[in-house]
């Protein structure tokens, strides 16, 4: 038996305010210093932060549940009930199972001559401007039309899958100033969807119309159609692009990596997991407890909202030595950024075929990169990353133009 | 003795587990996990233990089996 207290540490840190979003991780620190379990005065959540007790959490779906919304706020947790992220096996397993069918890496195999050819186009035209946007004119584009063409959705309407991907993700903040500002986004995004769910708009042979096969075939409710195009579309968005965009300003902060990777491209993928551990694009979900339960003696009651901060876990020193600090050789596949277990990413093997293929488009075109401006933040609650990531780039030789 | 359970149901072919421990674990053409060892050797216990503990899924458990278990 270990000893439990009866009350946790109370903390004033606000893990969505925009002061600590702008440089979140001393906020981390501090809290997962504090305790295994913290209780936020300014938002009604307690929050675990650190590694192993967010796995375990991650890992104890039971008691963690997903049922009752993943977000902070409880109205907009209602609107997502019975989705595949927001949902408990059995039924979580029925929907994510038609999910991975078409997402699982088993699945992707063949579409990775497609996906290389689209990020080498895409980093040709780049290159050959010589500077650009490394966020809006290369990362955002690659998961947008990719997705976009294997959920088969027409062509007109698809300049709403990244705005409208990043409002949903912000529905899963706080209701405040920022989130209202953004429901008349979320409901257009919400009715995109609910038209896009239906036969006259998919391609046929498309994932969108493998959804409406499913209800056809009785696997799978009319009411659930929306709701998975959706988990598709809102999940595989801004999380990427910005995973993407993050990676982009490691590599091209740091000369020595650069060389190395373009020396050894075959290190691309351990770069892009170190890239998700320091910067995790989702940095937390929420769980709510279905009965009291001990975490490294705090005892959260039954019907607690729990934040589970990914972004935290990926810095614990009590996990990563020296964990502020970019090393490839770190070789941290454990890391949390994709979640774990139960609903650990479905689409995270797309994800990385999507890296692979623009990162090893980049190294091989361009020679030498290098920032021209500050880059910013995106500001947003839930998603890090950069709203511009300017570069000029020295183009390769010999790689055509 | 060591032994791994491999949930078929659960694994996706993320193929994690055998960019770790390649010599425990293989991902085959159908992107369904095999292992490679029946019983783990003292030398890959390590090694079966990390690429179990990377499976994004949760789909891979080291039992470490007792002699003096029931």
């Amino acid at each position: 038996m270990t000893m439990t207290s009866p009350h946790p540490p109370v903390s004033d840190i606000d893990i969505y305010s925009d002061a600590v979003l702008d440089d979140p991780y001393e906020a981390y620190r501090t809290l997962r210093d504090i305790g295994p379990v913290v209780q936020l005065a300014s938002q009604p959540v307690w929050v675990i932060t650190r590694y192993a007790d967010v796995r375990n959490a991650l890992a104890n779906a039971e008691v963690f549940s997903s049922g009752a919304g993943v977000g902070v706020s409880d109205d907009m947790n209602a609107l997502q009930a019975g989705s595949v992220l927001a949902s408990d096996d059995p039924q979580h397993a029925l929907l994510r199972s038609i999910l991975s069918e078409k997402v699982s890496p088993r699945a992707l195999g063949k579409l990775k001559t497609h996906i290389d050819e689209q990020a080498d186009s895409l980093v040709a035209s780049v290159v050959s401007a010589g500077r650009f946007d490394a966020v809006s004119d290369l990362a955002a584009r690659l998961p947008v039309s990719v997705v976009a063409d294997l959920i088969g959705l027409p062509a007109t309407g698809r300049e709403l899958l990244l705005p409208g991907a990043d409002a949903m993700f912000a529905s899963f903040g706080p209701m405040d100033e920022r989130l209202v500002g953004r429901l008349p986004e979320v409901m257009a995004y919400v009715q995109y969807m609910t038209e896009m769910a239906s036969r006259e708009n998919l391609a046929p042979g498309s994932w969108g119309a493998a959804i409406l096969d499913a209800v056809d075939d009785g696997r799978l409710g009319p009411e659930s159609a929306m709701p998975l195009l959706a988990a598709y579309l809102i999940a595989s968005m801004d999380t990427t692009v910005h995973a993407l965009g993050n990676y982009i300003r490691f590599l091209a902060e740091d000369r020595d990596l650069w060389n190395r990777l373009k020396a050894d491209p075959s290190l691309i993928g351990k770069g892009f997991e170190e890239n998700l551990r320091l910067e995790s694009p989702a940095q937390s979900f929420t769980r709510r407890t279905t009965r009291a339960v001990d975490v490294d003696g705090t005892v959260i009651p039954e019907g607690t909202r729990v934040a589970v901060c990914f972004a935290s876990a990926n810095r614990d020193e009590r996990h990563y030595p020296d964990p502020d600090r970019f090393d490839i050789d770190r070789g941290a596949f454990d890391h949390l950024a994709f979640g774990y277990a139960t609903h650990g990413c479905a689409g995270q093997g797309l994800a990385r075929m999507e890296n692979q293929a623009l990162i090893s488009a980049l190294l091989r075109r361009v020679e030498r990169i290098d920032i021209t401006e500050e880059p910013r933040r995106h500001p947003h609650p839930i998603i890090r990353g950069l709203e511009h990531l300017q570069v000029a780039v020295v183009p390769a030789r010999g790689t055509g133009r | 003795m060591t032994h791994i359970n491999a949930d078929h149901e659960r694994c996706e072919g993320h193929g994690l587990c055998e960019q770790i421990a390649p010599e425990v674990y293989r991902v085959n053409d159908d992107g369904e996990v095999e292992l490679l060892v029946d019983e783990v050797p003292d030398g890959l216990r390590a090694q079966a233990e990390a690429g179990a503990r990377v499976c994004p899924v949760a789909a891979l458990h080291i039992l470490a089996l007792h002699p003096n278990d029931p």
